[in-house]
């Protein structure tokens, strides 16, 4: 029963990293470039939420549209920033553009929200049921319920729909994207924008079970990227699957070890897999590692 | 005189005239090194907060704030800044002990007080004499924090949950030294990462253990994460926390039903009250800064007095400056600050506790020289 707990707890908890993993890959796929700032967008969603919470108490589930359209908006300001003007240089390049990025994020919402820790609403209630000696709360299932709903529906986006395609060409090969009519600017565009909007969906999420604070954003990037190495590097559901492995390597096997000996654990399966399978579980989507 | 020497004497009088005019125009200066950024800037914050409040009142000093982030460096070159200004008294230094340790050399070379509210207890045992610390640190309050649990609640299978930073490890080791002390022997002891989101594996572990007290030595956010998982799993043990339960960001992180049974150690809880000066400063404080003052805050402010005082006693920097802190003994709101010969001038603790109705602590134990033999 104990280990059902931890499983459970565990795929909550790997649902919310799903989500900042797979803004990250997008980007990834979309540029080639690693987007360092993504934890950081997951942070800065947070903190919108916990802002709107303040100028409206409604339940989260009426301000999780509009922080995705928000963040999608700061998305758009990522890519002019912190891609755009490197777009033609090599990827490391972008690479420390978000790093920069990304702390300037990190202060700015220190001196805007201050450093404390911040809880932003439930999407729903913040209570828990309980059934055959389970308790899980409401904020987990809805975590779970709202990651599936997401990461199907960009799935859809990916495979079902023109723009799809769009996107999946520009990732692919911008040039011959571009010389077939795909309006390859746009398309990194809206994939900065999705990203930043799955981002700020996760924020908001994360920020009530887990609570925010402005540097939170480094300890989501890391688990996204660890979570990406593990599945494939550019690859959607291996990063779903990494995901997860990182969520259960933090509760199911440090119920058997100490978290000190999972952390380990969890870096020893990752170098395992850089030696033994390079191309991750679910193999390379794309090419280029930074 | 003759008339050729009139000229150079009634120039060197002006001379002496005007120097002795800007020595008397002279305004000592207290700069705040805090941090603002990274990981301690809730601290930090609350550092800044204490000593300009008490500079602000004062009026009569000067003083500029500025940002050491998480680096030793950023907060050498800081201090290498402000060490080469004449007028620097003396240095309000951060609460991060890595950052302390770098400019203690500094202090001994350019002769200048620091003044903190940092626990590393390294600081005050490096035979130093220019650091004074306003807060008491672990020796103090990881000894109320294990006797209240064992004299007070009765409690004797304590399970000790920490963080593995040098905070929670110098804070976890004096825990264990004190209960065992008190024939108290901990149940179970895990460190946790602060990047840790997901608390169960530990509680189940802690539980198995059957103990009869969950002693926590946590930074704020994770410390609220534990307490409301904890009572999510149904665990309604008492919970005696460190000294970040105290501040109240950490508690509106809670319900307050939440937050039944739970205790936490401090230097001083000035949201609790307790006189009408602790209250003034409370509500001072509040609309200066739009937030509730904690124990960091409190500490800052009543350090920063006493080096206002030092200055209305004739006391503007140097050795005498040093001598006169290492010397007195001040009445500040928090607690008597008096140096132990090594610096430490905080001695007491208290333990404020939650009733479960409301997110206000009231004070539960006062210990008051701890470190003293008391």
């Amino acid at each position: 029963m104990e280990l059902l707990q931890l499983t459970i707890n565990g795929v909550a908890l790997g649902a919310a990293y799903a989500l900042v993993a797979l803004g990250f890959v997008l980007i990834l796929n979309a540029t080639g470039a690693v987007n360092f700032a993504q934890g950081d967008l997951v942070a800065a969603g947070g903190f919108l939420a916990v802002a709107l919470a303040g100028l409206a108490p409604v339940p989260g589930i009426l301000l999780l549209p509009l922080v995705a359209v928000l963040m999608a908006g700061v998305g758009l300001a990522v890519s002019a920033i912190a891609y755009w003007p490197l777009r033609d240089r090599p990827p490391v390049s972008v690479f420390i553009s978000t790093i920069a990025l990304g702390i300037i994020i990190q202060n700015g919402l220190n001196g805007l929200f201050g450093a404390e820790p911040r809880s932003a609403p439930p999407l729903f209630s913040g209570g828990y049921v309980e059934f055959f000696g389970l308790v899980v709360p409401h904020q987990s299932l809805a975590i779970m319920s709202i990651a599936a709903l997401l990461v199907g529906g960009v799935h859809v986006l990916l495979t079902r729909t023109q723009l799809g395609r769009m996107l999946r060409a520009t990732a692919q090969d911008r040039e011959i994207a571009a010389a077939l009519g795909v309006p390859v600017g746009a398309m990194v565009a809206l994939t900065f924008s999705l990203a930043a909007a799955l981002a700020g969906v996760a924020g908001l999420l994360l920020a009530n079970q887990f609570f925010i604070t402005p540097t939170h954003g480094t300890d989501f990037i890391v688990k996204a990227y660890i979570a990406v190495v593990i599945g494939g590097w550019g690859r959607v559901g291996g990063a779903l699957a990494g995901a997860m492995l990182v969520a259960l390597f933090e509760t199911v096997v440090a119920a058997w070890a100490d978290y000190a000996v999972a952390t380990g654990l969890l870096y020893a399966t990752m170098l395992a897999i850089l030696v033994l399978r390079p191309q991750g579980l679910f193999g390379e989507a794309g090419g280029r590692r930074a | 005189m003759k008339p050729g020497n009139v000229i150079p004497a009634i120039s060197a009088l002006a001379s002496l005239a005007l120097f002795c005019g800007a020595a008397f125009a002279v305004v000592p200066s207290y700069p705040v090194l805090v941090p603002l950024t990274g990981f301690l800037s809730l601290e930090g914050t609350s550092q800044r907060n204490g000593a300009v409040m008490a500079l602000e009142e004062d009026k009569s000093v000067a003083y500029g704030v500025y940002d050491t982030g998480t680096s030793p460096e950023v907060a050498v070159n800081a201090m290498e800044r402000v060490a080469h200004e004449v007028h620097t008294a003396a240095i309000i230094g951060p609460i991060l002990g890595t950052q302390m340790l770098a400019m203690l050399p500094l202090a001994a070379e350019y002769q200048i007080p620091l003044v903190t509210i940092s626990g590393t207890a390294k600081l005050t045992e490096m035979g130093n004499p220019w650091i004074f610390r306003f807060f008491p640190g672990d020796a103090v309050t990881k000894v109320a924090h294990a006797r209240y649990v064992v004299e007070e609640l009765g409690r004797k299978r304590p399970a000790i949950l920490y963080q593995t930073t040098a905070y929670g490890q110098s804070g976890r080791g004096h825990l264990e030294t004190t209960f065992r002390s008190l024939g108290a022997v901990p149940a179970y002891q895990e460190g946790l990462d602060v990047s840790v989101k997901d608390m169960t594996p530990a509680l189940s572990k802690a539980m198995a253990a059957k103990p009869d007290v969950l002693v926590l030595h946590m930074h704020s956010g994770p410390t609220a994460l534990l307490i409301r998982q904890a009572r999510t799993q149904g665990i309604d043990l008492p919970i005696v926390a460190g000294s970040a339960m105290h501040q109240p960001t950490t508690a509106g992180l809670l319900e307050p039903a939440e937050l039944k049974d739970v205790c936490a150690e401090t230097g001083s809880s000035p949201i609790s009250g307790g006189s009408p000066e602790m209250e003034r400063f409370t509500a001072e404080y509040r609309a200066n800064f739009g937030s509730d003052p904690d124990a960091f805050a409190l500490a800052q402010y009543d350090a920063t007095r006493m080096l206002l005082v030092a200055r209305h006693t004739g006391q503007v920097g140097g050795a005498p400056l040093r001598d006169w802190l290492a010397s007195t003994e001040f009445k500040g709101l928090a607690m008597t600050y008096q140096s132990d010969g090594k610096g430490n001038m905080a001695h007491d603790a208290v333990i404020v506790c939650y009733d479960g109705k409301t997110r206000l602590p009231h004070i539960a134990k006062r210990y008051e020289g701890v470190d003293l033999g008391n």
